[in-house]
């Protein structure tokens, strides 16, 4: 066997030499030399340094550590999620196509009673639309209160996001998308029922939900911060409140309209 | 090299449920062994007790990615030993800069050397100079030696550590040791 390297040696006295480099250094007593002389250098030093021992910390060190930074974590909300995402794009689906179906109810049922009121002449008409779009237009209440109520959700989240936290952004995103699309139906509605303040409030929602839902490259901070002041500067969610509060109020109006009631 | 809590898989579970405290017990549980070895390679107490708190910090936000197989230990420790080498390659920065900025500082550093290898020999300082040789080292020798020698790591565990091939690893720990000799040389004839 080669004499041992200083390279060797070092790795030997760690005890990850190569192997045999311990019998070799039985039987060479230059190698063998060399490695006590090494030994000797290595020993003096960690005693010097091992004497310069780091400062003693007390038993509550690690409590005042936690509470340093305590009030800085947010609050970890993946775990759930994870299986619930699940539930919630399941359910969110059946719900979108109970809501279609409903729509699609409303509006053939419209479409009959209003063939059924053919003897109207054209000066009946505006009395007409008033009535006819009625189970509709409750049914669109019912959902519109729903996604109002999901938006606000939503626009909580967004408000308090963490960009750090990729893993908390990526469901917002999934959840703005599934939004948007609805949220365009809303806004249509409400513009075709003469609705302007919804019909506004809903554009809003329609710009913040699109950003949100088509982020290039993902949300990063910049584009988080972006998004969370045109929320402030819009007033998005309070204006979301605003008609999520008001939508017992519509529903109680529209089924009185149904019953015969006066507004 | 480090003690895994039992438990330290439960907690983790339970802090990513939402139960935000149960990572308190960690903290208290790890913060000592994170001290010590952020003061080992930052030399400086103020320093070690920031990168204990950043390291903290940062396996907060990074714990959804850690792997249950893995022992979190052993994963906050090489948080704690990446921190300490950006707090110090910060500081060396801030020190060229600084140099760089004001010539008058080099004068203050040539009065530093008053106090330099002859005076501490002189007057017996000999864990002071061998503290010296050990600053002379660069960031990633230190830290590979101090991981190696007084933290007990393996080749292995330095080179995850220090995110760099286990070669390199032994070779910065082989490095160390050679200037650490070459320097310490002239003081054992004396001595």
């Amino acid at each position: 066997m080669n004499h041992l390297s200083t390279a060797d040696l070092v790795e030997h006295y760690y005890g990850e030499g190569r192997f045999g480099a311990g019998a070799h250094l039985s039987n060479c007593a230059g190698c063998a030399r060399m490695y006590a002389a090494l030994q000797s250098d290595l020993n003096a030093i960690l005693n010097e340094i091992k004497a310069t021992e780091p400062p003693e910390r007390d038993h509550f060190y690690g409590e005042r550590v936690w509470l340093s930074m305590a009030a800085a974590l947010p609050r970890y909300e993946l775990k759930k999620r994870s299986w619930l995402r699940g539930v919630t794009l399941g359910r969110g689906l059946s719900f979108a196509a109970a809501c279609s179906l409903l729509l699609a109810g409303a509006f053939f049922a419209g479409r009959v009673w209003e063939q059924r009121k053919q003897p109207h002449t054209a000066s009946t008409i505006a009395p007409a639309r008033q009535s006819a779009p009625q189970p509709k237009q409750r049914v669109v209440v019912v959902v519109l209160g729903d996604h109002l109520d999901r938006s606000e959700r939503l626009l909580v989240e967004l408000k308090h996001a963490d960009a750090q936290s990729t893993e908390m952004i990526a469901p917002l995103r999934d959840e703005a998308r599934t939004l948007l699309a609805a949220n365009r139906t809303f806004r249509a509605e409400a513009a075709q029922a003469d609705n302007p303040e919804l019909a506004t409030a809903l554009k809003h929602l329609d710009g913040l939900l699109a950003e949100l839902a088509n982020q290039p490259g993902g949300l990063d901070a910049e584009a988080l911060g972006k998004l969370q002041r045109e929320m402030k500067s819009d007033r998005l969610l309070f204006e979301v409140r605003v008609l999520r509060s008001r939508a017992p109020e519509l529903r109680a109006r529209v089924t009185q309209q149904m019953s015969g009631g006066s507004i | 090299m480090l003690c895994m809590g039992k438990n330290d898989h439960a907690t983790i579970q339970a802090i990513l449920s939402g139960d935000k405290e149960a990572y308190g017990a960690l903290v208290v549980r790890h913060s000592p062994s994170l001290f010590r070895v952020a003061w080992r390679i930052t030399g400086n107490e103020a320093d070690a007790e920031e990168v204990v708190q950043e390291a903290l910090l940062r396996g907060y936000r990074k714990l959804a990615t850690f792997e249950s197989r893995a022992n979190f230990g052993t994963w906050i420790y090489r948080i704690a030993v990446r921190c300490a080498l950006d707090r110090v390659s910060s500081r060396t920065r801030d020190e060229d800069s600084r140099i760089g900025e004001d010539p008058e500082q080099d004068e203050v550093q040539v009065a530093d050397e008053a106090a330099g290898p002859e005076r501490m020999l002189l007057s017996g300082e000999i864990g002071a100079l061998q503290e010296l040789a050990l600053q002379d080292l660069t960031i990633t020798e230190r830290t590979a030696f101090v991981l190696r020698h007084l933290e007990g790591c393996s080749g292995e565990e330095i080179a995850l550590a220090l995110g760099i091939v286990p070669n390199a690893a032994k070779q910065a720990v082989f490095r160390a040791v050679q200037k650490l000799r070459r320097s310490l040389a002239p003081l054992r004839v004396k001595a």
